[in-house]
C-alpha cells in the first residue's frame, strides 16, 4: 500500500487546508491569549456548581489530548489511536510513583511524563522503521491501547482494576479545590498551544508540512522524514502524558474508563475532526464544542450518541476538512468576491503553488 | 495439552468467522467497515426479538442473517456511495470515519431502545468427548458452523462463476472491468455477505456466551486485529491467523493467567504486523 495520496479530485483527510504560518509572531501570541481570556472567564458562571467545574476541567483535559493528537496525527499524518492509553500511562504512572513509592506530586507527574513520552517515541519508531501506512499504524497504536487496558484491568492491585483507583496524595491541596484545577488545566492548553504555534513557525513545522503533503516529494527535498515523524510523536506524547497525569491528580480517581479507548480516543478524533485537522486552534473549537454539545444534551441519554454519529457522518460527507478550515475558505472566497485583490492575489499565488507541486485543482 | 489445543481451535474458529466478513470487504472495496460489529449486534438484537415474539429459533436466525445483510446493503447504497468515489488511502480513512458514524448511530439507538436485549443460543446436551477431552455442545456446533460456513465461502469463490468474478476485482478492478464485470455490483453482493457473516458471528458467538447491545466495539476491534494478522482482504489467512492467534490465546491462558494472555494474544498480533506487513498470507504489493 503506498502512502501516497493519489486522490487529486478531492480535498485530502488529514490536512489539507493551511491555515497561514508566517504571521507575525505578536498575532500568534494575541491570538492565544485571546483564547486564554475567553476560556479563563468560564468559572465566573460555572464556578458554583462542583460537578459542572469538573465537566469543565474533562474538557480542558480533552483540549490537551486533541491538541497533542493533533500533532501526532495532523501534523505527520501518524494515525495514533493510543490517546488515552499514553494519557494513561501518565495517569497511572504518576498516582501509582505518589501513592506507593512517595515521589512528590511534581516529580511523579515528572517521571510519568517521561515514561509517555518514551512510549509514544517507541511506538513511532517502529511504525516508522517498519514504515507502515496510515492504517497499520492505526491498529498497532490500537493494540497497544488494548494491551495497556488489559495491563490495568490485571494489575488490580496496583490500579485498583474495574472500579478504579483513589489518589491519596495531593488531597490537601488546591489540585482538589472546586476552581484552581481549572486554572491549571487551563495553563496546560495555553501553554501546548504556544508550544504548537512556535513549532509551526520553525524549520520543524516546515518539514510536518512538507512530509505530510507529499512524503516521498519531502524525502527527496532532503527532510528526514522519520526523524520529523519521531519528533512529533516525542512532543505529542509528552502532552498527553503531562495532560493525563496532571488531570488524575486534580480528579483524585481514575479507572480504565478515564483513559479508555472508546472514551477518550474516539472522542478525540471526533473532536479534532470537526475543529479542523492539521489546525492551531482547531482542536479548542472541536473540544469545547462537544463538551458543551454533551452537558446540553446530557437528558437524552443514550440518544446523544445516536445524534453524535449523524453529526460525524454528516461532518466528514460535508466539511472532510473541519470547521474552521471549511469557515475559512469560505471567508476568503466572500472576500474574494468583494473584490479585495490582496486576498485574491495570495489565494492565486496559493493555487499557482498547489499546481506547481501537483496537486490539480480544478479551476472555479 | 490436547485440550489447550482443541480449545484453541474453537476459539480460533470464532476469531477466524469474525474476520470473514470484514477482510473480504476490505480486499474487494478498500473499505474498513467500523460498523462491522454493530452489524453483528443487530443481527443478535433481531434474532433474540424474533424469539421473543415467539418466532421458533431457526425462522428467527434466518430472519436475523436477513436483517445483517440488509446492513450491508443500506450502507452500500448510501454511505459508501461518496466512499467509493475516493481511491486507496483517502477511501479507507473515509470509510473508516464514516462506518464509525454508523456504529454510533447503532449502539446509541440499540442501548436506547433495548438496553437489556441479550442473545445466548443454549445448545441442550451434556459435553461431547473428541480425542478423550469432554467438548460444550455449543462450541462444537459453532465451530461446525463456522467451518461450513468457510467450506461454503471456498466453493463460491474457487467454483462458482460468480464467486471468480469477484475474485478477479480483488486482484485486478480494472482488468475485471475490461472483461465486463461490474465492480460495484460485485461489491454490493459482498457487503450483503458481509451482513450475513456478520450474523453468523452472533449466532455462533451466542452459543458460547451472550451478545449484548454493548458487543459491538470488541467484535469490531478483535475483527480488525486478526484481519490485518491475517493479511487485509484474504480469507483463508483470516481463518489461520483466527486459528493460531486462538491457539496462544488458550495455551497463554493456561500457563500463565488471563490477562496476561490477552496481551500475548495482542503482542503476537503486533509482531506478525510487524514482520510481515502484507498479513500471514498475504502477497507484498
Amino acid at each position: 500500500m503506498s502512502n501516497r495520496p493519489t486522490d487529486m479530485s478531492g480535498t485530502s483527510l488529514i490536512g489539507g487546508a493551511e491555515v497561514r504560518s508566517s504571521r507575525p509572531l505578536p498575532v500568534l501570541l494575541i491570538r492565544i491569549a485571546a483564547v486564554g481570556a475567553a476560556l479563563a472567564l468560564a468559572p465566573l458562571w460555572l464556578g458554583d456548581s462542583r460537578v459542572l467545574m469538573g465537566v469543565a476541567v474533562l474538557g480542558l483535559a480533552f483540549v490537551c489530548y486533541t491538541i497533542g493528537f493533533n500533532l501526532i496525527f495532523g501534523s505527520t499524518g501518524q494515525l495514533f489511536l493510543c490517546v488515552g492509553a499514553l494519557a494513561g500511562v501518565g495517569g497511572y504512572g504518576a498516582a501509582i510513583l505518589a501513592d506507593r513509592v512517595g515521589l512528590s506530586i511534581v516529580a511523579s507527574i515528572l517521571l510519568a511524563t517521561l515514561a509517555a513520552t518514551f512510549t509514544g517515541g517507541l511506538l513511532s519508531f517502529v511504525a516508522v522503521r517498519r514504515s507502515l501506512g496510515v492504517i497499520f499504524t492505526g491498529i498497532v497504536t490500537l493494540i497497544f491501547s488494548l494491551s495497556f487496558e488489559a495491563l490495568v484491568l490485571g494489575l488490580s492491585d496496583l490500579t485498583g482494576g474495574d472500579t478504579g483507583r483513589l489518589i491519596d496524595s495531593g488531597t490537601d491541596t488546591f489540585l482538589r479545590d472546586r476552581i484552581p484545577p481549572y486554572y491549571v488545566m487551563l495553563a496546560l492548553v495555553l501553554v501546548f498551544l504556544l508550544i504548537h504555534g512556535l513549532l509551526r513557525r520553525s524549520h520543524i513545522g516546515w518539514a510536518f508540512r512538507a512530509l505530510r503533503d507529499d512524503e516521498v516529494a519531502a524525502e527527496l527535498a532532503g527532510v528526514d522524514v522519520a526523524r520529523y515523524r519521531v519528533y512529533a510523536a516525542l512532543i505529542g506524547a509528552a502532552m498527553l502524558g503531562l495532560a493525563g497525569s496532571t488531570y488524575a491528580f486534580t480528579e483524585g480517581r481514575i479507572s480504565p474508563t478515564t483513559f479508555g479507548f472508546g472514551e477518550v480516543d474516539v472522542v478525540v478524533l471526533v473532536m479534532l475532526a470537526f475543529g479542523g485537522i492539521g489546525t492551531l486552534f482547531g482542536p479548542i473549537l472541536g473540544a469545547v464544542v462537544f463538551t458543551v454539545l454533551d452537558e446540553v444534551l446530557i437528558e437524552f441519554g443514550q440518544l446523544r450518541v445516536v445524534a453524535y454519529g449523524i453529526l460525524i457522518i454528516a461532518l466528514f460527507l460535508w466539511m472532510p476538512r473541519g470547521l474552521i478550515p471549511t469557515t475559512a475558505s469560505l471567508w476568503r472566497r466572500v472576500r474574494g468576491l468583494e473584490g479585495s485583490s490582496a486576498a485574491k492575489s495570495t489565494d492565486s499565488a496559493a493555487r499557482n503553488l498547489k499546481a506547481v507541486s501537483g496537486e490539480s485543482q480544478s479551476p472555479e | 495439552m490436547t485440550a489447550n489445543i482443541l480449545d484453541g481451535i474453537v476459539l480460533g474458529l470464532q476469531f477466524g468467522l469474525l474476520a470473514a466478513g470484514l477482510t473480504l470487504v476490505y480486499g474487494l472495496g478498500g473499505v474498513l467497515n467500523l460498523a462491522y460489529g454493530q452489524m453483528a449486534v443487530v443481527a443478535a438484537i433481531v434474532i433474540s426479538l424474533a424469539m421473543d415474539a415467539g418466532l421458533p429459533v431457526f425462522p428467527a436466525v434466518a430472519v436475523g442473517l436477513l436483517a445483517g445483510g440488509m446492513f450491508g446493503l443500506l450502507l452500500d447504497l448510501t454511505l459508501l456511495r461518496p466512499v467509493y468515489r475516493r481511491r486507496d488511502e483517502a477511501r479507507v480513512l473515509l470509510s473508516l470515519l464514516l462506518t464509525l458514524g454508523v456504529s454510533f448511530i447503532v449502539d446509541g439507538f440499540l442501548v436506547w431502545r433495548y438496553p437489556l436485549e441479550a442473545l445466548s443460543l443454549h445448545i441442550r446436551g451434556g459435553a461431547i468427548e473428541i480425542l478423550g477431552v469432554p467438548m460444550r455442545r455449543g462450541s462444537l456446533v459453532a465451530s461446525a458452523i463456522t467451518l461450513i460456513t468457510f467450506a461454503g465461502l471456498y466453493v463460491f469463490f474457487q467454483r462458482t462463476t460468480l464467486g471468480r468474478a469477484v475474485r478477479s476485482v480483488i486482484e485486478d478492478e480494472e482488468g475485471a472491468r475490461l472483461v465486463g464485470i461490474y465492480p460495484n455490483r460485485m461489491l454490493r453482493l459482498i457487503l450483503i455477505l458481509s451482513g450475513v457473516l456478520a450474523g453468523l458471528v452472533a449466532v455462533t458467538r451466542a452459543m458460547i456466551t451472550p451478545v449484548d447491545v454493548h458487543s459491538g466495539l470488541s467484535i469490531t476491534v478483535f475483527a480488525l486485529i486478526v484481519t490485518v494478522v491475517g493479511g487485509l482482504g484474504n480469507v483463508a489467512g483470516a481463518l489461520l491467523a483466527g486459528i493460531i492467534l486462538g491457539i496462544v490465546n488458550v495455551i497463554a491462558a493456561d500457563l500463565i493467567g488471563s490477562y496476561i494472555s490477552l496481551i500475548i494474544l495482542l503482542g503476537a498480533a503486533a509482531v506478525t504486523i510487524l514482520i510481515r506487513p502484507a498479513g500471514l498470507l498475504g502477497v507484498k504489493e
